[in-house]
């Protein structure tokens, strides 16, 4: 009798019982903050019971919340990854525990690892930035590229994204191009240490937003300010301000809360059965510019 | 002695030339790009979607002039019903056909007012052929067709190029005054809907003199 109630409970309440964890890279940045929050928010609403796991950008703490994860019951997982390599044995010992796994703004390097990855779009959103980088130099300068973690995918799709464009035009030439990790000190002492060598550049890409901000200050300090344009991707919040008072040129608008809710509402299309998931989903990154740029806020669209 | 001397620089000599041949050196992105093509040959994906797909499905391109007051009207409407996008965001993408008279043509593009539409403008881009309209904006891409991201950003550059190659050079000859018939993809964005500045990517053109 016992089993029957049982039985019956579960077979109604089916959705209500399932647990959706949220495992991100870091809280220790607002970009993945929003995003994990926002995963646990829409999986919540959906009526899922959730929980946020920091992987502190540790693949030794990602393996934990892992294994805690599929220990404690959760029936699905929404993963931002510390490591597009180091990654893929979590999500197959989470798959091999039956449990599906939608990765969120980062990817990784296995084709049948995740249920799904949900992803800005970023070669597409610099193709879009390089485009505008030649228009405002009129095809002519010298250049400057800051990029990110040489160990990360995204800064590579990035990069490929912008030399898609520039490179072909042959009197754009880029001068240096050099690593400062995403991090906006780095790219301060970066772009200090590159005018040293190269004073009379035209123009800086970044590889994010942060880095953007670092190397504005740089030129700033060394008032060059108003001569070289500088170009940042992410939609961060300070830098859209910056656009809007005509400091940095323009940014690639991402969107870490489409793809947080896109991935919660896979989870429950899950549930609820589907199985033909598209294995990469691009998120549509937009060009933010001094043009249009009263049409953004940080992270997203003005609503 | 003498004896010796030669032997050593014959041995050496061998020894030299049997290293030389042993290693190879090839550049990474060499390496990289030959083991792309064993997997996916994006310039042959591009050149059968431009033969088999693109140019036959040319005359279901909806007309501008009935486009744009449609986006005026109903503009969700439209977008779910005319527009196509490989993956999720603002950003969608039409397969427009019209005609008119070029009115200007610039470095970067060539402007057409539009027959039928007054006041109705659209650039013709003949520099900045980048992105994915001509790839998208039919809906007939399936993004479950590829294995990894860059093999699909990779169609996108190689149907750009045969865009290079075969259309734009019919437009060399254009003169302000031409009447034009083109059809063309562009970019729109579904929340922040710019109908005043057009671009659109050719695909197909024909100039009247």
């Amino acid at each position: 009798m016992v089993m029957v109630l049982c039985g019956c409970k579960s077979g109604s309440d089916q959705g209500k019982h399932k647990k959706v964890a949220v495992i991100v890279s870091t809280l220790n940045n607002p970009w993945f903050v929003v995003l994990a929050q926002t995963a646990a928010d829409q999986a919540k609403s959906l009526g899922y019971e959730t929980k946020i796991f920091d992987s502190q950008n540790n693949t030794a703490i990602e393996a934990d919340n892992f294994e805690n994860a599929i220990s404690a019951g959760y029936n699905a997982i929404l993963f931002n990854p510390t490591d597009a390599d180091g990654s893929v044995s979590n999500v197959l010992e989470a798959k091999s525990a039956g449990i599906p796994v939608f990765c969120m703004d980062r990817e990784v390097n296995s084709v049948d690892a995740a249920t799904s990855q949900i992803l800005s779009d970023n070669y597409s959103g610099c193709v879009a930035i390089g485009k505008y980088f030649a228009e405002k130099l009129n095809k002519q300068g010298k250049y400057v590229e800051i990029l990110g973690l040489v160990g990360d995918n995204n800064t590579w799709n990035r990069s490929k994204g912008f030399h898609s464009v520039v490179d072909f035009f042959p009197g754009l030439t880029m001068v240096a191009q050099q690593s400062a990790d995403f991090d906006r000190n780095k790219a301060m002492e970066v772009m200090e240490s590159i005018l040293q060598a190269h004073p009379d550049i035209n123009a800086v890409f970044c590889g994010n937003d942060a880095m953007a901000s670092g190397a504005y200050q740089a030129l700033v300090a060394a008032g060059k300010a108003n001569d070289i344009k500088v170009f940042g991707f992410d939609g961060a919040q300070d830098v859209i301000e910056s656009i809007q008072n005509k400091k940095i040129m323009a940014t690639g608008m991402q969107f870490p809360k489409v793809m947080a809710k896109t991935a919660a509402i896979y989870a429950d299309e899950y549930f609820k059965g589907k199985r033909d998931f598209p294995k990469k989903m691009p998120v549509a990154v937009e060009l933010v510019t001094r043009e249009n740029v009263n049409d953004y806020t940080g992270y997203g669209k003005k609503e | 002695m003498g004896k010796k001397v030669l032997k050593y620089i014959i041995v050496v000599v061998v020894v030299l030339l049997v290293a030389y041949n042993s290693v190879y050196f090839k550049k990474l992105d060499q390496v990289k790009a030959e083991q792309t093509a064993k997997t996916f040959n994006a310039s042959s994906y591009a050149q059968n979607f431009w033969d088999k797909k693109l140019t036959p499905g040319l005359k279901d391109a909806i007309a501008i002039e009935k486009l744009i007051p449609m986006l005026n009207a109903n503009p969700a409407q439209t977008f779910d019903n005319y527009s196509h996008a490989l993956g999720i965001g603002n950003l969608r993408y039409f397969l427009i056909q019209g005609k008119g008279t070029i009115t200007a043509i610039d470095a970067d593009d060539i402007t057409v007012s539009i027959a039928g539409l007054q006041g109705q403008k659209v650039k013709i881009a003949t520099e900045y052929i980048f992105g994915n309209a001509a790839r998208d904006a039919m809906g007939l891409i399936n993004i479950n067709d590829f294995h990894n991201t860059m093999d699909f950003n990779n169609v996108s550059a190689e149907i750009n190029a045969i865009i290079r190659s075969r259309v734009l050079p019919q437009l060399k000859h254009a003169k302000v005054g031409n009447g034009i018939s083109f059809t063309g993809a562009i970019e729109l964005n579904k929340e922040h809907l710019n109908l005043a500045q057009i671009e659109a990517v050719p695909v197909a053109i024909n100039i009247q003199p």
